[in-house]
């Protein structure tokens, strides 16, 4: 009975060590020919494998794209990656321009400034400036990077606001027409009150989006220099031109303009609010196209620009490229896999994923073969700013204090006076540690 | 003194309020649960319109998409596969392990335990970068062997923790006797301590069983394939960055939870048992 017993516990151990043997057949090297490129999405997988066919048919190239998602997942799989240096031909790098110029500096993108301008800049001059910002390093760039350009734009995104056509003409309001001044925005409030509507919805309980807010009016009233200068710490927080900006969030809340809640709001709620028609105005990326058209196909909605709170600079909005690639610098595949981003970011290929995906193409001549509301976003590209274009960088402390502040006055909680004053604190004491 | 309807009354208003507190427990608990199959049942459109929990059209076809567009077949059977190898091999290695610090005297024997219990503490992404280089190293990334052997030490220490506790309370009466009987220590282990901790077991297995199956983060990093990756992977294809399709997403985490909840119903017995022997309380 002993040795029966042990001779059950030997083959059921040897199964099991049999079974880890056999499941350690893994896949070889890919085929020397192929391109593998790493992206994280998921909404565009589907339009990126048929121009992955449609290339190989023309080309005899296979390209393999692989999805990883979601993009967390991803982001934390490209640096484990990058460590075991195993990056794939071309990927996608997430987070801020501090990350990207990390992996620049460790030698895993290739500058791509000498294909860019080769042809008197064919390949450069097909992008929207504002969209090859986010991948280009200037000179004299405070992340110690060799000027360049790292990325290849695949689309574009701007943040906007977005108005109900059908809300607007029932509160009276001419519906082509959104309102442009900042106080004939808020002047609405109160008609949106009496209708039981309600008024702007945006994710501001995610913080980066009431920031972004801040700082399109930031840009309104004190123009590029000042908001920058602000950064390097040369003009205080305190300063009237930003308590300014913090009195606009102010001025909201006692309007009435801004929905119940939205302090605490995702983004998800904001589009299904606005999406089934219980909001007039949403405050969203050039995304949202794509999400209302699943949300409600029959939404009439047109795009407009934060309205003016003051008349010296232009309303500034954020925006840029929304996804790139880059080449992985020691990849054996280079000028394989920079024929392909070329061929890629072709008018054609552009507006098939336009088309196909509801994204802004990064390619500025595919914008007239685009639908109305989406050519609305993208027309105002070029007025489109974006902080990892500043070349300076905000600490992630005061940032968060301002954006607290922001949530702060929304709920009347603080005065603008005190956020900037709290915000100043914190800048200040920041710029200490640094010290 | 208090008459009986006092007692009666008294009684009964106990038991309304404790099934009124259990009732609305466990409608928490069932109603997501609800709304992710009632809403598996809707378009994208309706999802956010018609907010009834019986939907006016019922679409079975998104089942059907769902286990089409994501690639359901080949990720089922590798998440059954991992799934099955991965417990498999913590009840063979945590029983073992959790048997000799229970009942061996070994020099280090304690600090050996307290590592263990330490491996605890240490949160699985904190670990993403170096398992991926290590693994790496041992060629053993992109393979299923690799992933198995993570998810095995993933869940090693709390189920040693689990089975230490119970052996060490087990009558040493028992072991003795079988060793009069001619049992060496392997077959005293076979025979009489894995029988009697069949309770606990079934915590183990349930707990890791749950683990493995939605487990995904640790696969995606590992794996490049995709005819390698898990069900829970496969989901991901209907969650995009702005815009998920939550009727398909919906139709897929119902296929994905079904089989976890098969497994719990068929040990739940074992289950209760293990919990109130102090299995998990410890």
């Amino acid at each position: 009975m002993k040795k029966n017993s042990c001779f059950r516990i030997f083959c059921l151990l040897a199964s099991f060590i049999f079974l880890l043997n056999f499941s350690g057949c893994g896949t070889g090297p890919s085929d020397s020919s192929t391109i593998t490129i790493w992206h994280w999405m998921t909404d565009r997988d589907a339009s990126f494998q048929a121009l992955a066919k449609q290339y190989e048919e023309q080309t005899g190239i296979k390209v393999d794209f692989e999805l990883y998602a979601p993009s967390d997942a991803y982001s934390q799989k490209v640096r484990a990656a990058a460590q075991g240096s195993t990056l794939p031909d071309i990927f996608g790098i997430l987070g801020e321009k501090r990350d990207f110029a990390s992996f620049i500096k460790a030698g895993h993108i290739l500058d791509l400034s000498s294909y860019m301008n080769e042809s008197q800049g064919a390949w450069k001059n097909r992008f929207f400036k504002k969209a090859l910002a986010v991948n280009e390093f200037s000179e004299q760039n405070s992340y110690g990077v060799t000027p360049g350009i790292y990325g290849v734009p695949i689309d574009i995104m701007t943040i906007q606001m977005v108005y109900n056509k059908d809300l607007l003409k029932k509160l009276g309001a001419n519906p082509n027409k959104p309102p442009v001044n900042f106080d004939d925005f808020i002047s609405l409030g109160t008609k949106i009150k009496e209708n039981n509507l309600q008024g702007l919805v945006s994710g501001w309980g995610e913080l980066w989006m009431v920031d972004c807010l801040a700082n399109n009016y930031a840009f309104n009233i004190m123009g590029k220099d000042k908001v920058i200068a602000t950064i390097k710490g040369e003009v205080p927080y305190t300063d009237p031109d930003w308590v300014k900006v913090f009195t606009l969030f102010q001025q909201m809340r006692e309007s009435g303009i801004l929905a119940e809640g939205i302090v605490t709001m995702v983004n998800k709620t904001a589009e299904q609010l606005f999406a089934t028609g219980k909001a007039v105005f949403a405050f969203n990326g050039s995304w949202c196209v794509n999400v209302y058209k699943g949300m409600n196909p029959k939404l009439n909605y047109g795009a407009m620009l934060p309205p003016r709170a003051a008349q010296n600079y232009p309303v500034s909005i954020w925006g840029g490229a929304g996804s790139s690639f880059m080449v992985n610098a020691r990849s054996a595949k280079k000028d394989a896999a920079i024929k392909f981003l070329k061929w890629l970011t072709d008018k054609e290929q552009q507006v098939y994923l336009a088309d196909h995906t509801f994204n802004l193409p990064a390619n500025k001549d595919s914008i007239g073969r685009i639908p109305e509301v989406m050519a609305q976003f993208a027309d105002d590209v070029e007025l489109s700013t974006h902080p990892n274009t500043w070349g300076v960088s905000e600490f992630p402390a005061v940032i968060e204090t301002l954006d607290r502040g922001l949530q702060s006055i929304i709920i009347g909680e603080k005065t603008p006076q005190q956020v900037a004053a709290e915000t100043q604190k914190v800048k200040e004491r920041e710029m200490a540690k640094r010290r | 003194m208090k008459s009986a309807i006092y007692y009666k009354s008294k009684k009964i208003t106990l038991n309304v309020i404790i099934h009124l507190f259990l009732l609305s427990v466990a409608v928490t608990c069932i109603y997501p649960l609800l709304w992710m199959v009632v809403s598996s049942l809707k378009t994208q459109e309706t999802i956010f319109s018609d907010l009834s929990l019986i939907p006016r059209q019922f679409h079975f076809e998104n089942y059907l998409l769902a286990w089409k567009e994501g690639g359901f077949g080949k990720n089922f059977l590798n998440s059954i596969f991992y799934t099955v190898s991965v417990v498999g091999g913590i009840v063979i290695v945590a029983t073992m392990a959790a048997y000799a610090f229970a009942r061996l005297r070994f020099p280090g024997r304690n600090v050996l335990f307290i590592m263990f219990m330490a491996a605890m503490m240490i949160p699985i992404p904190g670990s993403f970068v170096a398992l991926y280089v290590l693994l790496n190293k041992l060629h053993l990334r992109n393979t299923p062997l690799g992933y198995i052997l993570c998810m095995i030490n993933v869940g090693l220490s709390t189920s040693i923790f689990l089975l230490k506790t119970f052996f060490d309370k087990m009558p040493k009466e028992l072991e003795d006797a079988a060793r009069i009987d001619g049992c060496s220590k392997l077959g005293i282990w076979w025979h009489v301590a894995l029988p009697l901790a069949k309770p606990v077991l079934a915590v183990v297995v349930v707990f890791n069983a749950l683990n493995v199956w939605n487990e995904y983060i640790l696969a995606l990093i590992i794996f490049d394939s995709r005819k390698f990756m898990p069900l829970q992977v496969a989901l991901q294809t209907f969650q995009g960055e702005f815009v998920t399709n939550y009727p398909l997403l919906m139709a897929g985490l119902t296929i994905t939870a079904l089989p976890i909840i098969v497994v719990y119903l068929l040990m739940q017995k074992y289950i209760v048992k293990g919990v109130t022997a102090g299995a998990v309380v410890g």
